[in-house]
C-alpha cells in the first residue's frame, strides 16, 4: 500500500513537471487566453463563489457581512413559504416548457428541413423571430387582458362561450398557464438555430445507404439515422434549453405583475430579484441563487446521460 | 487558349437516382406516375375556379338575405322606440310591415335555409383552402421525391408548419398592428388585427414624449449605439483569441477551462446578478458603462461558438504558417481571422442582439447614461394614456435584430452547423 502510493505520487509529481515544462513552452498560449480569462473569471467564476459565500451570511452591502452558517439555507426551507411556492413553480415551468420546447425545436427543424431553400429561409425567420425580438411578449398583456378590449376574452365573449370576461392575468388560476404558453411561444432559440444547421450537414450518403437497407418511412429513418448524427447539436440545444426553462423571469413580471397576485407566477428568478434588489439581503439572495445552480447542473448532467442513450 | 472541343457533358446522375432506378427495377419501390408540373396546375386552378364560383353563389343569396334581415332589423329599432313611447303594439307591426313593402325588398323564398347556406360556404371554403395548400405542396416540392416518404405524411407535416407558423406570427402582427392604429381604435370592441384607417401617429407621439423629456433622446440612441459597438468589438477580439488557443494548441489547462465555459453557458445574468452586483460596486463600476461592456466581452456563447467553428479549420494550414516562420500573433490575424468570417459574424449578431435589448436597469441609474431600450420601457410603462406609444415602442425595438437576423440568416446557421457538444 506504502510504495503504491509513493508511485502514485510520482506519478503525479512527474505529471505535474512535465505540464509544467509544456506549459512554459506554451507561455503565448496563455498569453491569448488571458484577456479572456480575466474577464471571465471576475463576471462569472468569481460571482459563483462569492454567491456561495455569501450564501453562509448575513450581508445587506451596507454592513460587513456576518457568517451564520446554513441558517440562509434553513429558513429557506422551513420558513419561507413564498419560495416553496416560487420552487413549485419553476418546476412546473421547467418540466413543461423545458422537454415540450426542446422536443418542438427540433421537430419543426426537422420538418423545415425538407423544405425548398427560399421556403425554409422564411421559415427560420418565423420561427425564431419571436425569441430574438425583445420584448415583444408585451404583446400578451393586450391579448390576455382581464376586460373585453382583450383579444382573447373579447373572442370569447364574441361566440358566447364566457358570460364575463376572464382575468387570465390577475387571477392565480390562469397565471401559470398563460406564462406557459407564452414561454412555449418564444422557446425556439439558439438550440433550435443550431438543430437546423445540423440538420443540414447530416451525410446525404447515409440515407442513401439506409434506403438499400430498408427504412421504410421517415419515423424509421428519423430515429436511426438523423438522431444519432444530431448528438452533438441535440446535447447543446438541451443546455441551452435548460437555461431558459429555469431562468424564467422577464415574462412573469411583464405580464403577471410583479408581485403576482397571491405570488402564483413566483418563479425562483423573481423570488431571487425581490430579496437582491428590492430588500438588499444579499446573503439571503445568494442563498437562492446558489439552489438554483445546483439544480440547473444535476438537470444537464442527468439529460447528458438521459441523450447518450439515443439512437441506440 | 479556348477549348470549344469540350463537349458539354449530360447532367450527372447522382448515386441516389441510380439507386432509385434500380429498386424500381427489382420492384421494391412502386415506379412514380410521371408528374407533369403544368398539367398539375391547370387542374388545380380549373378546379379553384369552380369552387370560389360556387362560394359566390353562395355569397350572393347569403348577401340577399342578409339585407332583407338588416331592413327588417333597422326599421324595428326606429319603431321599437316609437313603440315604447307609444305602448301600442299594433302599431309597431303596421310600421314594421309598411317599411319593408316601402323598402321594396322581396321576401326570398328560401329565407330559412340561411344556416344551411352559411355552414355550406364555411365547408368549401375550407376545402378550397386545403386544397390550395395540396397543389402549392405538390408544385414546390422536388422533382423526385425520397423514396420512403408518403404524401399524406408531407400533407400532415406541412399543414402543421403552416398552423404553427401563423401562430408563432399572430402576436408579432398583431403588435405591428396595435403601432399603427389610431386611439380610438386600441379600444375598439370588439378588437380588430388590422387597423382601419392606418397612422404613423403613435410613432410621431413617441418622438414627441422623448423630445420632451430632460434628457434628449439621441443621447439614449448613442447611448446604446456606442454601448453595443464597444462592447461587440472587444467581445469579437477578446473571445476568438480565446478561441484559437482553445481550439488549436494543446495545452494544460486549456480543456478544463472551456468544460467550465460550457457549464457557464447555463448562468444566466439573473443568477449572477447579485454577486455580479457586489463585485462592480467593489471595483468602482456600478453607474459606468463598463458595468455593461465588461461582462459582455466575457459571454460565453462567442467563446463557445468560435472554439467549435475554428476547430473546423485544418491544422496544416497553422502548421504551415509555423515552418513559414509566422509569429503565434500573425497566425492569429492574417490566417486564422480571416478564415472564420461567417463564425465572428455569428458572435457579432448574438452580442449585438443581447447589448440591444439590454436595459440594465440594476446597474445604470443616471438618466443620460441610460440605454434606449430602458428609455422606452420608461415610456412603455406610462399607462393607458401612452398605448399607442408603448406599441410603437415594440416594434422599434422588435425590429431591429429581426432585421439583423434576415441580412445575416446564411451566414448565421454556417457556424451553428459545427455548434453541437462533444462528450
Amino acid at each position: 500500500m506504502k510504495s503504491y502510493l509513493k508511485s502514485y505520487v510520482h506519478l503525479k509529481r512527474d505529471a505535474f513537471k512535465y505540464n509544467l515544462a509544456k506549459a512554459k513552452r506554451m507561455k503565448v498560449c496563455y498569453l491569448f487566453l488571458l484577456p479572456y480569462a480575466v474577464l471571465f473569471t471576475t463576471f462569472f467564476i468569481l460571482p459563483i463563489c462569492t454567491s456561495i459565500y455569501y450564501s453562509f451570511t448575513q450581508y445587506n452591502i451596507l454592513e460587513k457581512p456576518e457568517f451564520i452558517g446554513f441558517q440562509n439555507y434553513i429558513n429557506l426551507v422551513l420558513q419561507d413559504e413564498v419560495f416553496l411556492t416560487s420552487v413549485k413553480n419553476t418546476l412546473v415551468i421547467a418540466v413543461i416548457t423545458g422537454p415540450i420546447g426542446y422536443i418542438l425545436s427540433f421537430l419543426f427543424a426537422w420538418f423545415i428541413n425538407e423544405l425548398p431553400k427560399w421556403l425554409r429561409a422564411i421559415a427560420v425567420v418565423v420561427f425564431y423571430a419571436p425569441s430574438i425580438a425583445g420584448n415583444v411578449f408585451y404583446i400578451f398583456s393586450i391579448i390576455f387582458r382581464g376586460d373585453v378590449y382583450g383579444y382573447l376574452n373579447s373572442f370569447l365573449v364574441e361566440f358566447g362561450l364566457v358570460d364575463k370576461p376572464i382575468l387570465w392575468l390577475t387571477d392565480p388560476n390562469y397565471m401559470l398557464t398563460v406564462i406557459i404558453i407564452v414561454i412555449l411561444w418564444m422557446s425556439m432559440g439558439t438550440g433550435f438555430l443550431s438543430f437546423v444547421a445540423g440538420l443540414q450537414g447530416v451525410d446525404r450518403s447515409m440515407y442513401e445507404a439506409g434506403y438499400v437497407d430498408g427504412i421504410k418511412n421517415r419515423w424509421q429513418e428519423l430515429w436511426f439515422i438523423t438522431l444519432p448524427s444530431m448528438k452533438p447539436m441535440l446535447l447543446f440545444g438541451a443546455v441551452m434549453s435548460i437555461t431558459s426553462a429555469f431562468n424564467v423571469c422577464d415574462v412573469p413580471r411583464a405580464l403577471a405583475g410583479y408581485p403576482s397576485t397571491d405570488y402564483a407566477a413566483r418563479t425562483i428568478v423573481t423570488h431571487l430579484f425581490d430579496y437582491g434588489f428590492s430588500r438588499f439581503e444579499m446573503g439571503y439572495a445568494s442563498a437562492i441563487a446558489t439552489v438554483l445552480f445546483l439544480v440547473m447542473i444535476l438537470c444537464n448532467k442527468a439529460i447528458q446521460s438521459m441523450l447518450r442513450k439515443v439512437g441506440s | 487558349m479556348e477549348n470549344k472541343n469540350i463537349p458539354v457533358k449530360p447532367a450527372k446522375k447522382t448515386r441516389g437516382d441510380m439507386l432509385h432506378e434500380r429498386m424500381v427495377l427489382l420492384g421494391e419501390i412502386k415506379p412514380e406516375k410521371q408528374f407533369n408540373k403544368k398539367k398539375f396546375f391547370l387542374t388545380s386552378v380549373i378546379i379553384l375556379a369552380v369552387i370560389i364560383a360556387a362560394i359566390m353563389v353562395i355569397q350572393f343569396r347569403l348577401n340577399a338575405i342578409d339585407y332583407y334581415e338588416s331592413v327588417t332589423y333597422g326599421q324595428e329599432t326606429e319603431a321599437a322606440v316609437e313603440a315604447a313611447t307609444l305602448d301600442e303594439p299594433e302599431v309597431i307591426e303596421a310600421t314594421l310591415s309598411e317599411s319593408v313593402s316601402a323598402a321594396g325588398v322581396s321576401k326570398p323564398q328560401d329565407y330559412s335555409f340561411g344556416p344551411f347556406y352559411r355552414a355550406g360556404k364555411l365547408l368549401l371554403i375550407i376545402a378550397a383552402c386545403a386544397y390550395a395548400f395540396y397543389a402549392f405542396i405538390r408544385l414546390i416540392a422536388p422533382k423526385r421525391r425520397k423514396p420512403n416518404r408518403s404524401v399524406w405524411g408531407d400533407f400532415g407535416i406541412y399543414f402543421m408548419l403552416l398552423c404553427v407558423a401563423i401562430m408563432m406570427v399572430f402576436p408579432l402582427v398583431f403588435s405591428v398592428g396595435a403601432s399603427l392604429k389610431p386611439l380610438d381604435e386600441l379600444f375598439r370592441f370588439p378588437p380588430t388585427v388590422f387597423p382601419r384607417q392606418p397612422t404613423m401617429d403613435n410613432f410621431s407621439d413617441l418622438f414627441v414624449t422623448l423630445s420632451q423629456s430632460f434628457v434628449p433622446f439621441s443621447r439614449y440612441l448613442v447611448n446604446t449605439v456606442f454601448l453595443t459597438f464597444i462592447g461587440t468589438l472587444g467581445h469579437v477580439l477578446v473571445a476568438s483569441m480565446a478561441a484559437f488557443v482553445l481550439a488549436k494548441y494543446d495545452f494544460p489547462g486549456g480543456k478544463t477551462f472551456f468544460s467550465i465555459v460550457v457549464t457557464a453557458l447555463m448562468f444566466s445574468g439573473y443568477v449572477t446578478g447579485i454577486p455580479n452586483y457586489v463585485i462592480m460596486s467593489k471595483l468602482r463600476m456600478i453607474d459606468t458603462y463598463w458595468a455593461i461592456i465588461l461582462p459582455a466581452f466575457a459571454a460565453p456563447i462567442g467563446l463557445f461558438l468560435m472554439k467549435q467553428f475554428m476547430e473546423g479549420l485544418p491544422t496544416s494550414l497553422i502548421e504551415a504558417a509555423h515552418l513559414d516562420g509566422a509569429g503565434e500573433f500573425r497566425i492569429f490575424w492574417s490566417i486564422v481571422m480571416p478564415n472564420v468570417k461567417p463564425a465572428w459574424l455569428t458572435i457579432i449578431i448574438f452580442s449585438v442582439q443581447s447589448l440591444w435589448n439590454t436595459n440594465a436597469s440594476t446597474v445604470i441609474y443616471s438618466e443620460a447614461k441610460k440605454t434606449l431600450v430602458y428609455a422606452l420601457q420608461q415610456i412603455q410603462a406610462g399607462g393607458i394614456a401612452r398605448t399607442g406609444q408603448a406599441a410603437a415602442v415594440t416594434v422599434i425595438v422588435m425590429l431591429v435584430p429581426i432585421t439583423i437576423f434576415i441580412l445575416s440568416q446564411s451566414r448565421i446557421l454556417e457556424t451553428m452547423a459545427s455548434s453541437g457538444l462533444k462528450d
